[in-house]
């Protein structure tokens, strides 16, 4: 638990630090401004490295992100396409070490240590009270996930007594609460301790985003089922600062661009196989 | 004849009954042309679980539009008293998994709510409706949330939806609206360091929120406690056996345990157990890791503060006929426990705080409400909270161990209480001859250094016997 | 060769042969020892300590005692002397087993305590009472309470009858007013007699003094000594003491023993070894003292 409150510390005083350092760039360094065609159309606006479009996200979220095995690099969907964006808009792309799902909007609504979140973070109103988000750039669904072999329906699993495990913060956990209000919903750091704890029994079930169920139960947690999908609909977007609405457009004339020129639909294909 | 027709009639009436009774039973879904799925809203309570009425809410509506139909728009009716007044809704249509492109607009007018698609929504399609910021009437009690449609032949009822269990709003509730109202509290928030890591209104939910969660924290190390100090003392005493293999298993248990992370021991603990068919309860799991785990710790403080009595005192009571038992439990335990106790405290604060990385396994512990609550709100405050939490106990304990430890300090430089008053000559000669009699207790004459060695008598006369 | 006979030849003895017969040794004894102390001795009477070709060795290497024999007999009052070093704290922690022997034998009353079972050790521990030089009082307790643990935990007195004996062991050392003090509220004078309180409470067969007064500041040793000889003159203890005490020795020993290099070089009456040492290490010792 430390690791975050110290992270959320330095967070914090990055804020202060970023805040001096806009102060001081006046906000008329056109270093620090997009040149590209895709920042053309956009207005003016600030990043934290100059020249870079710093990206911070959860890492255990595979097939968006994770860490590569022997690397530890960042890899998924969403890496690809903040790579993709980030050449849209001229900009090297920089990728920060993971942090806990539920820091990465205050994160961004403090300033100061990335420019986005990328994290198969869905468009919510709530979220969008926090900090702007981009146009969707993938759809997704919810599931309901138990072990092989277990008896239990969406019915039993909404029972007293039942352990549903989600990740902080992430609409799987609303949903769960909203949907088994009966059942114990725990919220974890990372949905693979989830994973983790429905395979040796600790939790009777866990709720998560159906690709991220379908994506490891395939590769990785073979003993894991998908009991429902709960179609919802919903869209990822990109978190940027309400500080920074520059940022948001430039973000969203680049993913229409990635989308028009065929980039986004390369992506798709790469991680899930075909177009979603 | 009219024996048979008569039967016949009757055999057809009641076979018209039966298909009636069955088309009553299949029939509910075909009777709509949109079948009312389900209705829930979001848990509005802060920290809580519980739909508070008259409070901004999310209403989550989905129906389905069966086959052959279409449906252009619905109509969402709330009980007197819920209003959907400036709420935003999000129109989602969606094929199997798929989303469909289906758009619209919604139209709120107190209690009702008008969505009106921009085309028909074709049949097979589910609707869902997310109504942010509604709020269900101030009231409580279960909700039904009913209304209309329409398809090609006009305006429809819906079913009603499963009731929604609301609750009248808490004075909690009351009170963090009355910090919202504030103009103080406004003016406090809008610096972005108080407002993300002590905003008022946070913190006073916080507080009862995260109040179960502390006391859990509570009860695992109190719990676990005895039980560490009890395993700390055997194995204490093992480390400092006279048999080898007893003290190897000592030396392992403290080392590993000492030399891993607890975190690790976690995790072993609750995904390993499992998986090994035994299944504890999460709590009870807590209590056995923080237990195992500070017994380690203690069992190095317990032997170094057994080996810390000088060698004088085993001495003298094994010359008084004390045999090994004797001697630990009426000589060097009381003392061993008075010297301790300041570290015992101290073990005692962090195993306090080290049930924090239970969160991390489900445990509902007081880090447990704190993330949640912070998840839930993007806010730090849920932390801060939690910190004062933590503070509450350790604060007192390391007031004491201070405490302890200055009147330990002074009884052994010849203070502390009297039963009678002294006299002064006494008491400097106290104060003199301690140090020189303490600098002389360890020495004996023919003996090098290597005899001085905190080894209790008995463990070395053994030995050599 | 008399077993017994003075000025041990110092050889380290590894074999040493087993302990004699019991009745021909304390005739033997008896002849000898009679002359070399003041001691009433009388007629059939044993030793209560037999020290047969003691032999201490630490570490394999260093050897502090050198086939040391002594007797000392019911009531005797031996006083022990020596340059430090010369091995007679270690003689006197072997009679306690706090030492335990490399070679040789130690027979209280006639009773072989080397090898013995750790439950036999605490057995004859009891016997033998010892105040050490550091006071060794246990902190936590007070002088009262020092006192009576000897007796409730190991000879499993009542706790009133242990009470009554502390209360009357520390009135004759003159500690009546200090029985609720603990340890560290006393003077380090006032901490010794709590100790021998301790350990004439336990009425042992033979006390040992290791250096008693030695940790002592020089003002407060008039009062342990004065507690020593009481007990030496009007109790009936069997005493070995080890000290640097010269006129103690002269005035309460009814023998003494004059140790050196893990010997005892030299023993007789206090006047002999005093006045008329027979041996140039014992005079040159005296000489160096005075």
């Amino acid at each position: 638990m430390s690791t975050i409150s110290r992270r959320q510390f330095l967070a914090t005083a990055a804020l202060s630090l970023g805040t001096m350092g806009l102060v001081a760039c006046g906000g008329a360094s056109s270093g620090d401004t997009g040149t590209d065609t895709a920042a053309d159309a956009a207005a003016e606006y600030t990043l934290v490295n100059e020249g870079k479009l710093t990206c911070i996200s959860n890492l255990y979220f595979p097939p968006f992100e994770s860490m590569d095995e022997t690397t530890g690099e960042p890899v998924g969907f969403d890496i690809d396409v903040s790579k993709a964006l980030a050449e849209h808009m001229g900009l090297e792309v920089n990728w920060l070490p993971s942090q806990a799902f539920d820091s990465l909007v205050p994160t961004i609504k403090a300033g100061g240590t990335a420019d986005i979140a990328i994290a198969g973070m869905t468009i919510t109103d709530a979220r969008k009270a926090e900090v702007d988000m981009s146009d969707p750039y993938v759809d997704s669904n919810q599931s309901v996930v138990t072990k092989v072999g277990s008896e239990d329906t969406l019915d039993t699993l909404n029972a007293e007594g039942k352990k549903i495990a989600v990740q902080a913060g992430t609409t799987g956990a609303d949903w769960a609460t909203e949907n088994l209000p009966n059942a114990t919903i725990v919220p974890l750091d990372d949905i693979i301790s989830a994973m983790n704890g429905v395979l040796t029994g600790s939790y009777d079930g866990l709720v998560t985003d159906l690709p991220v169920a379908g994506y490891q139960i395939k590769n990785s947690f073979t003993d894991l089922q998908i009991l429902e999908p709960i179609p919802t609909g919903e869209q990822y977007g990109i978190a940027v600062s309400k500080d920074n609405p520059g940022l948001t457009a430039a973000i969203n004339q680049a993913l229409a661009d990635m989308e028009a020129d065929g980039t986004m639909a390369a992506i798709e294909t790469e991680w899930f196989g075909a177009e979603v | 004849m009219s024996r048979f027709r008569r039967g016949h009639v009757v055999a057809r009436s009641c076979l018209f009954v039966a298909l009636l009774l069955a088309a009553a039973l299949l029939m509910p879904s075909e009777a709509y042309a949109l079948t009312t799925n389900k209705a829930t809203a979001r848990p509005n309570e802060n920290g809580g679980s519980n739909v508070i009425g008259g409070l901004a809410t999310r209403l989550t509506w989905e129906g389905t539009v069966e086959d052959g139909e279409s449906v252009s728009s619905v109509t969402l009716v709330l009980p007197e008293g819920g209003t959907f007044a400036g709420s935003s809704t999000k129109i989602t249509a969606l094929d199997g998994l798929d989303r469909a492109a289906v758009d619209g607009f919604a139209t709120a007018n107190d209690n009702q709510l008008v969505v009106v698609f921009s085309q028909p929504v074709d049949e097979g399609l589910l609707i869902r409706l997310e109504v942010e910021g509604m709020a269900f009437p101030s009231e409580g009690g279960d909700v039904v949330v009913s209304g209309t449609y329409e398809n090609a032949s006009g305006t429809q009822q819906l079913a009603d939806s499963k009731p929604i269990s609301t609750i009248a709003n808490t004075s909690l509730q009351m009170l963090v609206a009355t910090l919202d109202e504030m103009e103080a509290v406004q003016a406090w928030n809008s610096n972005p360091f108080l407002g993300m890591f002590f905003k008022p209104q946070l913190l006073v939910t916080a507080f009862s929120s995260l109040l179960p969660g502390w006391l859990l924290c509570l009860v695992i190390v109190v719990v676990a406690y005895p039980f560490a100090i009890a395993l700390g003392l055997v194995f204490a005493f093992m480390k400092i056996s006279r048999h080898r293999l007893v003290r190897a298993i000592a030396i392992v248990y403290i080392n590993v345990l000492r030399g891993t992370p607890l975190f690790l021991q976690i995790y072993i603990m609750f995904f390993g157990l499992p998986m090994m068919n035994v299944n504890i309860d999460n709590n009870v799991l807590g209590v056995i890791v923080i237990a195992i785990n500070a017994s380690a710790y203690l069992a190095e403080i317990f032997r170094a503060g057994i080996q810390s009595i000088p060698q004088g005192q085993y001495e003298a009571a094994s010359s008084l006929g004390m045999s090994y038992f004797q001697t630990m439990f009426n000589i060097i335990l009381p003392q061993t426990i008075r010297r301790v106790i300041p570290t015992v405290t101290s073990d005692f604060i962090t195993s306090y705080k080290d049930t924090s990385l239970l969160s991390s396994v489900g445990v509902m512990e007081l880090m447990m409400f704190a993330k949640n609550l912070t998840s839930v709100s993007g806010n730090m405050t849920p932390y801060v909270a939690a910190a004062i939490f933590y503070l509450i106990v350790t604060l007192p304990l390391i007031k004491v161990v201070t405490y302890i430890e200055n009147r330990m300090a002074h009884a052994e430089r010849g203070g502390g209480p009297r039963p009678k008053a002294g006299e002064r000559s006494a008491v400097e000669e106290a104060a003199s001859d301690d140090l020189a009699a303490a600098e002389l207790s360890t020495h004996f004459e023919g003996l090098g250094e290597g005899q001085l060695a905190p080894v209790p008598v008995f463990a070395r006369m053994a030995q050599e016997v | 060769m008399a077993l017994f006979g003075k000025g041990s030849k110092g050889i380290a003895a590894v074999d040493v042969p087993p302990a004699m017969d019991a009745e021909r040794a304390a005739r033997l004894g008896y002849t000898h020892d009679n002359k070399l102390s003041k001691h009433a001795f009388m007629e059939g009477e044993h030793p209560v300590v037999r020290i047969e070709h003691l032999n201490k060795t630490f570490d394999g290497q260093t050897q502090v005692l050198r086939d040391v024999n002594l007797n000392v007999w019911n009531g005797e009052i031996v006083v022990v002397l020596g340059p430090s070093g010369s091995g007679k704290s270690t003689m006197l922690r072997c009679i306690n087993l706090l030492e335990t022997p490399t070679a040789g034998h130690i027979l209280i009353e006639d009773e072989e305590i080397t090898g013995r079972k750790p439950k036999d050790v605490a057995l004859i521990r009891r016997e033998l009472g010892m105040v050490f030089q550091g006071f060794n009082l246990f902190p936590h307790l007070t002088a009262l309470e020092n006192v009576m643990i000897g007796q409730t935990k190991v000879l499993k007195k009542s706790k009133e009858e242990a009470r009554a004996e502390a209360v009357k062991q520390l009135t004759a050392v003159g500690l009546a007013d200090r029985m609720d003090y603990k340890p560290p509220q006393l003077s380090g004078g006032q901490q010794q007699r709590v100790a021998i309180a301790r350990a004439v409470a336990m009425h042992p067969k033979v006390l040992l003094f290791d250096e008693p007064t030695s940790a002592l500041d020089p003002e407060l040793v008039r009062d342990v000594l004065n507690v020593m000889k009481d007990l030496a003159l009007h109790g009936d203890m069997t005493m070995i003491v080890v000290t640097h005490e010269m006129g103690f020795a002269r005035d309460v020993a009814d023998r003494v023993v004059f140790m050196e290099g893990g010997v005892v070089v030299e023993q007789g009456l206090p006047e002999d070894v005093f006045d008329r040492p027979k041996n140039v290490r014992t005079a040159q010792f005296l000489g160096s003292i005075e």
